[in-house]
């Protein structure tokens, strides 16, 4: 039973909440994503993206708060949620013994398109992701791009409302991800449909998103824009490597008088400063080190990325300490195995 | 109901498209039964006087026939529901949860898939039984012995189909079917006939859903009644235990699949 009424969002949360025992992964997370919108999470593993993508595609059930997807109640009524969305999945999981197509005939058999429709749709996925003169073979013969194509093309059949990607184009080269890019913008202005995707990568977030949320320890930090996100940290970033000093802090409280700077992140002796009119803060910056008695060891002038964005919102780089962390975990684990 | 049906079908589909692409283990997986029938069928060929006894005139290879067919139908069905791990590894079983596809028939299908692939596999254990000398008294009763095959498969199925949703790693689910397999065989009037176990043993065996199939495969194949079971029996009790196992996997498979893997 679709609703009547047009909607405006399509996806809803309200204080949405999932822990697993002691662990909370997603934490008291509302926000909504417009009808038609690209709308990405961006985060470092381990964030809650792929938790809370897993809610909206009905797999995990919150531990409190609400979603709607297309207007329908995950908790309530996944029947209908799972008949309005698409879900591609982080790994490839299309079935390597056959072929393109039979794989997106079990595809459209799964989601119930009409028998006298199977057939055209798939014809224009095929076409649409460029696959229309393989798709004889066995996807063991395909590379991971077409992979990877294949199955973006498997969440689309059904003309779903709203589109799942989950780390679209992780492992994949950076020229196959440019060209599976420029298919979601494809596929996003071909069907007018809602994309909601997560991904790690800047690049990617900046590349296809209307809007961003940042996600770090199961909450959103900010949602925004990328354009919005990088004019707020100002135009402008000055990167300076200091020498030790007692003045240190002396030196960041008169940093923080000038007028166009808007933001100090200090990493013990690397100083990044957001700011506007760079020329013109330097000299000041180069004024106040002589008067302090420190010495400066390199400076540098840059425009802001999302990755400035995401520091300044997360005090942490996106691959940061905590990913490390795990891996030296992993590490004495397997040492433990082998011994 | 209509959509169940075809949602069952849909994972057939598949699960027959991914066994035709692997034919080699068809062979591999009739090597087992054959040197079960070929070689034991001969070691055991001086206990003719003993299976005379309760009323069985051929060769003992005759006799025991029926049970490595029914050997078969076990471990490849038992075996058969191994996939339903890899799919919840390799997100198959999350594309296929995430569509409007119902669970019931995720399990429903694979366990048609699986028993259709044992009678096939039966089916080339009866030519090699023919093609070392057991004969048939009537070639008709191929029909139904193929269709009590496919019956009790679907059932088998179901056990290996809710182990693979129960068992989170490789390791339990084959600690599992090693634990029933092999225990379910030897516990029924597949190699032995039924009156000659001891008391206790017969009563094991007696609830043991495989000594019914292999009783009435024996009967329509031999023509011999054994056991001291009515054909009515054995039948109601097939049928049950196809039934029991379809609710019972239907069940546990969906409440399974709904937890996070």
């Amino acid at each position: 039973m679709p609703k009547e009424i047009e909607l405006l969002s399509s996806i809803e949360t309200k204080s949405l909440t999932k822990s697993f025992g002691d662990l909370v992964a997603v934490n008291d997370v509302s926000f909504s994503v417009k009808k038609g919108e690209i709308f990405g999470f961006l985060g470092p593993n381990g964030a809650g993206k792929s938790t809370t993508m897993m809610i909206f595609t009905t797999l995990l059930k919150p531990t409190s708060g609400k979603a709607l997807i297309a207007g329908f109640d995950v908790m309530k009524d996944p029947k209908h949620v799972r008949e309005n969305i698409g879900f591609v999945q982080q790994e490839t999981t299309v079935d390597e013994y056959l072929t393109g197509r039979e794989n997106l005939l079990l595809q459209s058999k799964l989601n119930h398109i009409p028998k006298n429709e199977i057939n055209t749709r798939i014809d224009e996925v095929l076409e649409l992701i460029e696959l229309s003169d393989k798709q004889h073979q066995a996807v063991v013969t395909y590379s991971g791009g077409m992979r990877k194509r294949l199955d973006i093309a498997g969440g689309l059949l059904h003309h779903p409302k709203v589109l799942f990607l989950d780390e679209p184009t992780v492992g994949l080269d950076i020229q196959t991800r440019r060209k599976i890019w420029q298919y979601i913008k494809k596929i996003h202005t071909e069907f007018e449909m809602t994309i909601f995707l997560t991904t790690h990568y800047m690049e990617e977030a900046d590349n296809l998103c209307d809007r961003i949320g940042i996600i770090d320890g199961g909450k959103i930090q900010v949602i925004d824009s990328p354009e919005n996100m990088k004019n707020a940290l100002g135009n402008e970033i000055i990167s300076l490597v200091i020498e030790n000093s007692k003045n240190h802090d002396l030196f960041l409280a008169e940093l923080n008088k000038i007028e166009f700077i808007k933001k100090i992140n200090d990493e013990n002796l690397k100083l990044i400063l957001f700011t506007s009119n760079g020329t013109e803060v330097i000299p000041k910056i180069f004024q106040i080190s002589s008067d302090l008695g420190i010495k400066i060891v390199t400076l540098s002038l840059t425009q802001p990325t999302l990755d400035d964005v995401f520091i300044s919102y997360t005090g942490h780089e996106i691959r940061d300490d905590k990913s490390k962390f795990n891996r030296k975990i992993e590490h004495a684990k397997m040492k433990r195995l082998r011994a | 109901m209509n959509s169940i049906m075809y949602d069952t079908y849909t994972i057939f589909w598949r699960e027959l498209k991914r066994y035709k692409k692997s034919r080699s283990g068809v062979l591999i997986r009739l090597i087992q039964p054959a040197i079960w029938i070929i070689v034991v069928g001969n070691i055991f060929s001086e206990t003719q006087p003993l299976i005379q006894s309760v009323g069985f005139e051929g060769e003992y290879i005759e006799f025991m026939a029926p049970g490595v067919i029914i050997l078969t139908a076990i471990f490849t069905s038992i075996f058969g529901g191994v996939n339903t791990l890899w799919d919840r590894r390799y997100g198959f079983m999350n594309k296929a949860l995430t569509s409007p596809i119902s669970r019931s028939a995720i399990a429903l299908g694979k366990m048609s898939a699986i028993s259709l692939i044992a009678a096939l596999q039966a089916s080339l254990i009866i030519g090699i039984a023919l093609a070392i000398g057991v004969t048939f008294p009537n070639p008709l009763m191929i029909i139904p012995i193929m269709g009590i095959v496919i019956l009790f498969s679907l059932g088998f199925s179901g056990i290996s189909v809710t182990l693979a949703a129960t068992a989170k790693s490789q390791e339990t689910f084959w600690g599992m079917i090693n634990l029933l397999g092999m225990p379910l065989f030897m516990l029924s009037p597949a190699l032995f006939p039924l009156e000659l176990l001891p008391n206790w043993l017969a009563v094991i065996a007696k609830l043991n859903p495989v000594t019914y199939t292999v009783l009435l495969v024996r009967e329509l194949m031999t023509g011999v009644s054994e056991g001291g079971v009515p054909i009515w029996i054995s039948i109601a009790v097939l049928f049950g235990f196809v039934l029991a196992m379809v609710a019972v996997t239907s069940y546990v498979f969906t409440r399974e699949v709904n937890k996070p893997f």
